[in-house]
């Protein structure tokens, strides 16, 4: 069966570049060739071979949900924020993942079978993502083989039981600690470093660098808190001084006087935040205005470029350092870095300049290579690229440092992380992607790096929530 | 049985203060000692403190009397006050950061004018003109097909629309932080030690003029004829009174009315950046308590309503900020609903709505 199948990929990947199927190509030959007749006839017996591995291999496929086998279709899932409080950024990044399988439709697909994104926008909303989840689990039209993106922590927290129950494979746009723990996300195979190790890491960049003492804010939750607890496993194991303590303290669309004066009459060397960008300019014009002078920081969601834009710009400009997980646009040479650049230049030139794309390729490289194995295994079925998953390491072509998940979480975690300093002189305002000499104001300070701090951590979820 | 009175829950007279009344009192009295006591602690903070009530009450004054004047012609909850609001800062950010006449790429002539606050603010006023349009076209398209239908469609349509024009400004437009370019920006002044924003300043100033023109236009011909529709449709129809001008008008004014509060809706007290962003609609729904609490058919309410919650909301964040263990980090939140729902208990039609008299 292994061989038949691997004959039936290798006669596909052949007409791979150029995009037409085998039979296609096997049908145009004869006619420009004239072979002759005892060599037809081989032909044909190889061909009709080929076609019965093919049906057979194909007969494989067939009853596996979010796979339709006779038109050699994948459907994979994107659960995402369109239209809620992370908007800005994640239509973009869902730009970019959408950009990214139309380039791998274009060149043959993977090994011919054609990838087939659905998305479904969860308004940054737990329960319209479970009502989302609903159609992707299912059988129908909208039903796929797994998500290739799903948006928000509490979000995927919400559906990871469901997800173990349907053999669904899961990449969460979200950088939540508890995705590398088996009881928590078993099926959520989470992508880059979480944002505990992240805040571990900048937070000893930032105490070298400004100070000892320490501020902290964040949202109640899987985002906030992670990142607020790795800021406190970073500081009790510096011996920095937590001025103000505001974990979970930031709630979204309330008014924010109290954290602002705890921020402002902390004294704080420099204050990490875990919020959305929003959030944090409020946070930060806010605190300016009462007479703080720290600087600034947090996981990589709490900031977005497009603030320099705005009246805040100038303090982000001399305050805000900007941590996060990936290379960013254009300042590394290696194929993924190249490749994506080409890809949204030629697929989407008028699309807005940002380094968010970054994240849409990593999830989109990690995605097509689990079903790369997935098709190697015979097996498309979600237990299948579930399997695949798990037997991988993903190259990550120089976006970020590979990852791999089964075995050991603590061996498998991703520790590095990257820290720029922000720029406003040299951010160029509504640029797109084809602008020349594009930038979102960012200067790398240094990464990947791993602070002794990650360093010694030993794996566990930091914030323990309850699912 | 036929209800001559409307309920009342208190009496002005002070010899019969009913229930409500005595739970207003006992409320005020501990919080009226607490603020005198705030107010000599650190009358530098109380002074802060009391222009950024002024500022966020403001805002809210405006966002509510854009609904109130939507109400009082049409009897319906406008939901999609948010949405029309970011849509309205959208088009000053069109006219003023991008250069561009809105929904054109033709460059906007008014912005070169001098001096730069001059530009601006007559590119202001052509935003709030596409705002306007943008009222009437909806009023046209999806409310005046509706006359005469139940109200409760109608309000869920509105619903629609809001979540319609989000996506739309969302998906389509690519909110991001885009600038207003308020030429003030968003810092301030100091009065002693004390700072106050240039954008409470403005948000009062424009307050006060909405204000003072709906009062004026209450008085007009056009005015005498909405509040006629807002007592009797039908009978205002029989009175020669062409109630779809008056939908229109309304419909127009409120979208103007909500780009405003979009406008300040970017800028201190509410948000910092002085940018439109996908948030910038949710400023519908923080000054709805304010909406409830003034009455929904009273401009005076809206006024009043407003001012009330923008105190509320941020004396309590201030002075209560040590609290946060006891009353939980959210508690900005629900102060608002709190101060509309024991407002509502003593007075169910808010503080200057009309008592609706009901024939059992």
């Amino acid at each position: 069966m292994l061989l038949a199948f691997a004959m039936v990929a290798a006669a596909c990947g052949s007409d791979s570049d150029d995009g037409d199927t085998a039979a296609d190509t096997a049908a145009e030959e004869p006619a420009a060739e004239e072979p002759a007749a005892e060599e037809e006839a081989m032909e044909e017996e190889a061909m009709e071979e080929e076609e019965a591995m093919e049906e057979e291999a194909m007969a494989e496929f067939a009853s596996s949900p979010g796979i339709d086998a006779d038109n050699m279709v994948i459907r994979v899932g994107l659960n995402t924020d369109l239209s809620g409080a992370f908007a800005p950024l994640t239509t973009k990044i869902t730009d970019g993942h959408l950009a990214f399988w139309e380039e791998v439709n274009a060149n043959g697909g993977i090994e011919g079978w054609t990838i087939e994104p659905i998305v479904l926008d969860n308004a940054y909303d737990v329960p319209t993502h479970l009502e989302n989840y609903e159609s992707f689990r299912s059988d129908g039209a909208e039903g796929v083989a797994m998500l290739s993106t799903s948006t928000g922590s509490p979000h995927t927290a919400s559906i990871a039981g469901d997800a173990i129950d349907d053999n669904m494979a899961v990449i969460p746009l979200s950088w939540y600690s508890g995705w590398g723990d088996p009881g928590i996300g078993a099926n959520v195979f989470e992508v880059q470093t979480n944002y505990c190790v992240e805040a571990m890491n900048a937070v000893t960049y930032l105490s070298e660098t400004f100070g000892p003492k320490m501020a902290i804010a964040g949202f109640p939750g899987d985002y906030g808190e992670d990142g607020s607890l790795g800021a406190k496993y970073a500081a009790e194991q510096l011996g920095l001084e937590i001025v103000y303590d505001g974990q979970g303290q930031v709630v979204p669309g309330a008014d924010q006087t109290p954290v602002i004066t705890g921020i402002a009459e902390s004294g704080a060397d420099f204050t990490w935040l875990t919020t959305n960008p929003s959030t944090a300019a409020e946070l930060i014009g806010g605190a300016a205005q009462a007479g703080y002078t720290g600087q600034w920081s947090g996981n990589s969601p709490t900031y977005n470029p497009a603030l320099l834009a705005t009246a805040l710009g100038p303090v982000l400009d001399t305050s805000y350092v900007h941590s996060t997980y990936n290379e960013l646009w254009g300042t590394i040479d290696t194929q993924g870095m190249n490749d994506l650049i080409s890809v949204m230049q030629a697929r989407r030139p008028d699309a807005p300049f940002d380094d968010v794309y970054i994240i849409s390729w990593i999830e989109g490289l990690i995605a097509k290579q689990a079903i790369e194995q997935a098709i190697a295994n015979g097996d498309l079925s979600r237990q299948g690229i579930l399997d695949a998953f798990n037997q991988i390491t993903a190259d990550l072509q120089g976006l970020a440092p590979d990852q791999s998940w089964s075995g050991d979480p603590n061996t498998n975690v991703v520790r590095e992380s990257y820290i720029y300093d922000v720029d406003l002189a040299i951010y160029t305002p509504g640029a797109t992607v084809t602008t020349e000499d594009a930038s979102n104001g960012y200067v790398k300070i240094q990464g990947p790096f791993v602070s002794p701090t990650a360093e010694a951590w030993t794996y566990e979820p930091c914030f323990k929530a309850d699912f | 049985m036929t209800a001559t009175t409307a309920p009342r829950g208190w009496s002005y007279s002070l010899g019969k203060i009913s229930t409500g009344g005595w739970f207003l009192i006992g409320i005020g009295i501990p919080l009226g000692g607490y603020l005198v006591y705030e107010l000599f602690d650190d009358p530098v903070l109380f002074f802060q403190t009391t222009m950024k009530s002024f500022g966020l009450g403001s805002v809210y004054a405006i966002v509510a009397l854009g609904f109130v004047l939507i109400f009082k012609a049409t009897q319906t909850v406008n939901f999609a006050q948010g949405a029309l609001a970011a849509s309205g800062a959208l088009f000053v950010s069109y006219a003023v950061f991008d250069g561009h006449i809105p929904f054109t790429t033709l460059r906007n002539p008014l912005i070169e004018i001098e001096p730069e606050w001059l530009g601006w603010s007559l590119s202001v006023v052509m935003a709030l003109a596409f705002s306007a349009m943008l009222g009437l076209l909806i009023e046209r398209l999806a409310i005046r097909p509706m006359v005469g239908q139940p109200l409760f469609s109608v309000a869920v349509i509105t619903l629609g629309l809001e979540i319609v024009l989000r996506v739309f400004n969302n998906d389509a437009v690519e909110v991001d932080f885009r600038s207003l370019e308020i030429p003030y920006g968003t810092g301030g002044f100091t009065v002693g030690d004390a700072i106050v924003n240039w954008s409470y300043i403005a948000a009062m100033i424009t307050a006060t003029v909405a204000f003072v023109a709906v009062y004026i236009f209450y008085r007009t011909r056009t005015g005498i004829a909405m509040r006629a529709v807002a007592f009797d449709q039908e009978a205002a129809m029989a009175q020669g009174i062409n109630v779809g001008k008056v939908f229109a008008i309304a419909w127009a004014a409120g979208a103007v009315l909500a780009a405003i509060g979009g406008i300040f809706a970017t800028q201190p007290p509410v948000k910092q950046t002085g940018a439109v962003e996908p948030e910038t609609a949710n400023i519908a729904f923080r000054a709805l308590p304010a909406v409830i609490l003034g009455g929904l058919d009273s401009a005076t309410g809206a006024l009043v309503g407003g001012l009330i919650v923008g105190f509320a909301e941020i004396f309590a964040g201030q002075y209560l900020a040590g609290q946060t263990d006891l009353l939980g980090p959210g508690y900005t939140l629900i102060v608002p609903y709190v101060v509309m729902i024991v407002a509502l208990l003593v007075r169910p039609y808010g503080l200057f709505g009309t008592p609706e008299i009901r024939r059992v």
